[in-house]
C-alpha cells in the first residue's frame, strides 16, 4: 500500500546539519497498522511529515500503491492527498478554536469537492456519528468539548474524505488514561469497518504492541528493527529494542526494571555516532559497530534487524 | 509519622464558582517511604502536593479545612515567613515535571543548585562550592567541578532532571514531593531517574510523595498507593494490594483500561464518560455516573471501608 525506500532527510541549521532521517525503508501492508516507535528526536514525526508531503526528503522515494508521490501529476497528487489523512497528538492545537465543528470538518471536503448544503450537512452528521458524537456537536466550538471529544472531532475530520490511509501521530498521548482506551477502541472499530490502513507514531510500547500489526523501531533516524509486531516484541533481537522493552515500567509491583540495558544518553542527530548509531550505549558493542553501518539482517518472516550481532547468527 | 494529612480541603474560588479541587484528603507518609499519588489530570493530585507547601494558586486557592503535620508540626496555621524559612525547600522539597521550566536558563547550574543552600544559610563561600559539587556527584552528574559554570541548555534532558533533583535534595529535606518527575523523559532515560530516586531515598531516608498518572512508574517506585478521583482519594493501600486486588471500581477500571506489554491482545475495557466538573460536583460518589456497579445508595457520599493491612476504599459496594 505504502512503501518507503531509502528515505533520508537532513536539516541545515546554524549549528550544522541535523541528520534526522537516514536511509529509512519500510512497507505498510494494506489494512494493516504499521507503528513507528522510538524516543524523542528519533525522526518518527519527520517520516510522517514526508508521507504527508509536509516535508521533502533529500533522497529516497515514497510510493503509494506503486506510484512515486514525488513524480505524480497534479491530478494524481490531488487524489493522493484525498486518500491520506492525519490525526495529530494535541487536539487542543490541531483544531482551529475560531471555527465551529461544522466548518472544521467541512474544510477538507470543500477543498476537494462542491457538495450542496444538504449533502455536506449529511456527510458531517455521518462522520460525527461514526466517532460517537451527536449531530448537534457541529454547531459548537472546540472549547466546548473535553480532550477526548476533541480527538474524536479530529478523527471525524480525518474521515470526512473517506481516506484509505490514516497517519496517527501520537493520537492518544495527550489524553487521560481512562479516555485513551475509548479513543483506541474507536480507531480499531473504524479501521475494521472501513478497511483503513494505519500508520501510527507512538512512544508507548505497550500501546504499540496492543494496536499495531507491524512495527519499525527507530533509533536516531535509522530503523533498528522491524517486522510483524508479535515476533519483534516476543523475541526482540536488536539491543536497542531489548533496552526499550526492558525500560518500560509495568503496572506490576513485582516487575524488576533493568537499569543497565541502555546506559548513557541519546546522542545528537547533529553529530550522530559512526557505524551503528546505538553503539555508544550498547552493552554488546564490538569491533565492527563503530566502523560500519549494520545492514538489515533477516531474522524470520518479515523480521529484520540492523545489528552486527546477527551476521553470524541469523534467524 | 513524618507526614500526616487529615481531611484536607483546598478549594479554588473562581469567577464561575468554587472548584473543589482537593476535597477531604487523608494521607500519611512514614520516614523513608514512597507514597504514590495516582490519578488523571484534574483529579487534584498536583494541587494536593502544592497544598502541602501552601503553594496555592494566587487569589483563588484557599485551604478550607484540615490539617497537615510534618514531624508533628502543624503547617496549615504556620505564618508564611516561617513556612518559607523552615519548610519550603528546606524540610519539604519539590521536583517538578519539566526540567526545562524548573531551571532558569540565564543562571549557571552552580548558582541554581547553590541557591537553596544559600537561602537557608546552610553553606557559604568555599563550603558552598564543595556542597554543590557534592550534591551534583550524588545525582551522578559526571565531573561536576568542571560544570558549575555551565547553563541548563548545555545539559541533556535526563541530566537536567538530575540537576533539578540536586536542587531539591541539597538541603537534605525530610519529604520530597516529586510531581511527574519522569513524564517528560524518554523511557530509557526515565529508568535512570527512577533508579536515582530510589538511590536518594536509600541514602537519605527521605520520604517521597510521587505524583503520577503512570501506573507503571508508580508500581516501580512506591510502597503504598493512593488513587485520586475528582478531588478525593478513592482507594489507598500497600502497592501489591492495589495492583493485585483493587477494590474500588475506579481503580479496577483504570487498571483494565491500560494496554499491557506482553499480554494477550484483547479489546481494552474503556471507562465510559468523563470525570465530573468539580464546580458543583455530585453530592454522592463522584465516580457513580461512570461506574458499572452503580446502586441507589451511591447518591450519598460513600463510607471509607477498611479492608485490612492499611488497605481501604470509599465505596458503598464494600460497605454492604
Amino acid at each position: 500500500m505504502l512503501e518507503l525506500a531509502g528515505i533520508t532527510k537532513h536539516y541545515r541549521t546554524r549549528n550544522g546539519v541535523v541528520r534526522a532521517v537516514e536511509d529509512v525503508s519500510f512497507t505498510v501492508p494494506p489494512k494493516g497498522t504499521m507503528a513507528l516507535v522510538g524516543e524523542s528526536g528519533c525522526g518518527k514525526t519527520t517520516i510522517a511529515k514526508i508521507i504527508l508531503q509536509l516535508e521533502r526528503p533529500i533522497s529516497g522515494t515514497v510510493r503509494f500503491e506503486g506510484a512515486d508521490i514525488a513524480t505524480m501529476s497534479r491530478a494524481a497528487l490531488h487524489a493522493y492527498r484525498r486518500q491520506v489523512a492525519a490525526v495529530f497528538q494535541d487536539p487542543y492545537s490541531s483544531l482551529n478554536p475560531r471555527l465551529r465543528v461544522h466548518r472544521i470538518i467541512a474544510e477538507p471536503i470543500l477543498a476537494h469537492e462542491r457538495p450542496g448544503r444538504a449533502a455536506l450537512d449529511k456527510r458531517i452528521a455521518e462522520v460525527l456519528d461514526i466517532v460517537g458524537l451527536p449531530a448537534t456537536a457541529a454547531t459548537l466550538y472546540p472549547h466546548e468539548f473535553s480532550g477526548g471529544q476533541r480527538q474524536r472531532i479530529a478523527i471525524a475530520r480525518a474521515l470526512a474524505l473517506q481516506p484509505r490511509l490514516m497517519v496517527l501521530d501520537e493520537p492518544v498521548s495527550a489524553l487521560d488514561v481512562s479516555i485513551r482506551a475509548q479513543v483506541l477502541n474507536l480507531l480499531q472499530d473504524i479501521q475494521a469497518e472501513f478497511g483503513l490502513t494505519y500508520l501510527i507514531i507512538a512512544h508507548d510500547l505497550a500501546l504499540v504492541e496492543h494496536f499495531s500489526s507491524d512495527v519499525a523501531v527507530i533509533y536516531l533516524g535509522r530503523v533498528a528493527e522491524s517486522g510483524p509486531t508479535e515476533p519483534v516484541f516476543a523475541n526482540p533481537r536488536h539491543p536497542y529494542t531489548q533496552a526499550l522493552l526492558a525500560a518500560v515500567p509495568l503496572p506490576d509491583p513485582d516487575h524488576v526494571l533493568s537499569e543497565t540495558a541502555a546506559t548513557g544518553e541519546i546522542a545528537s542527530a547533529l553529530n550522530p555516532p559512526s557505524g551503528c548509531r546505538f553503539h555508544p550505549r550498547c552493552p554488546h558493542v564490538f569491533a565492527p559497530c563503530p566502523a560500519t553501518v549494520p545492514p538489515a539482517y533477516p531474522a524470520g518472516a518479515g523480521h529484520h534487524v540492523a545489528c552486527h550481532l546477527l551476521k553470524d547468527s541469523p534467524a | 509519622m513524618l507526614l500526616q494529612v487529615e481531611n484536607l480541603r483546598m478549594h479554588l474560588h473562581l469567577r464561575r464558582g468554587v472548584l473543589q479541587a482537593v476535597d477531604g484528603i487523608n494521607l500519611h507518609v512514614a520516614e523513608g517511604e514512597t507514597l504514590g499519588l495516582v490519578g488523571e489530570s484534574g483529579s487534584g493530585k498536583t494541587l494536593t502536593g502544592l497544598s502541602l507547601l501552601r503553594l496555592l494558586p494566587k487569589g483563588s486557592g484557599r485551604i478550607e479545612s484540615g490539617s497537615i503535620r510534618l514531624d508533628g508540626q502543624e503547617l496549615t496555621t504556620l505564618p508564611e515567613a516561617e513556612l518559607a524559612r523552615d519548610i519550603r525547600g528546606r524540610r519539604i522539597a519539590m521536583i517538578m515535571q519539566d526540567p526545562m521550566t524548573s531551571l532558569n536558563p540565564v543562571f549557571s547550574i552552580g548558582d541554581q543548585v547553590g541557591g537553596p543552600l544559600r537561602n537557608h544559610d546552610i553553606a557559604r563561600g568555599t563550603a558552598l562550592r564543595s556542597a554543590v559539587v557534592d550534591v551534583l556527584k550524588r545525582v551522578r552528574i559526571p565531573s561536576p567541578e568542571d560544570r558549575l559554570g555551565d547553563y541548563p541548555h548545555q545539559f541533556s534532558g535526563g541530566q537536567r532532571q538530575r540537576i533539578v533533583a540536586a536542587m531539591a535534595i541539597g538541603c537534605t529535606p525530610r519529604l520530597l514531593v516529586a510531581d511527574e518527575p519522569t513524564t517528560a523523559l524518554d523511557v530509557t532515560i526515565q529508568v535512570q531517574i527512577i533508579a536515582l530516586l530510589r538511590q536518594i531515598q536509600h541514602d537519605q531516608g527521605v520520604g517521597i510523595i510521587l505524583i503520577t498518572h503512570d501506573l507503571g512508574v508508580a508500581a516501580s517506585l512506591c510502597r503504598r498507593i493512593a488513587v485520586m478521583y475528582a478531588g478525593q482519594i478513592v482507594e489507598t493501600g500497600p502497592v501489591r494490594a492495589i495492583y493485585r486486588s483493587p477494590s474500588h471500581p475506579y481503580t479496577q477500571a483504570l487498571l483494565a483500561a491500560i494496554p499491557r506489554l506482553h499480554s494477550k491482545r484483547t479489546r481494552l475495557a474503556a471507562i465510559p464518560g468523563q470525570p465530573p466538573s468539580l464546580i458543583d460536583p455530585p453530592s454522592g460518589c463522584r465516580f457513580a455516573a461512570r461506574c458499572p456497579m452503580r446502586m441507589d445508595q451511591c447518591a450519598a457520599p460513600p463510607p471509607t471501608v477498611d479492608l485490612g493491612d492499611g488497605h481501604s476504599a470509599a465505596c458503598w459496594k464494600l460497605a454492604n
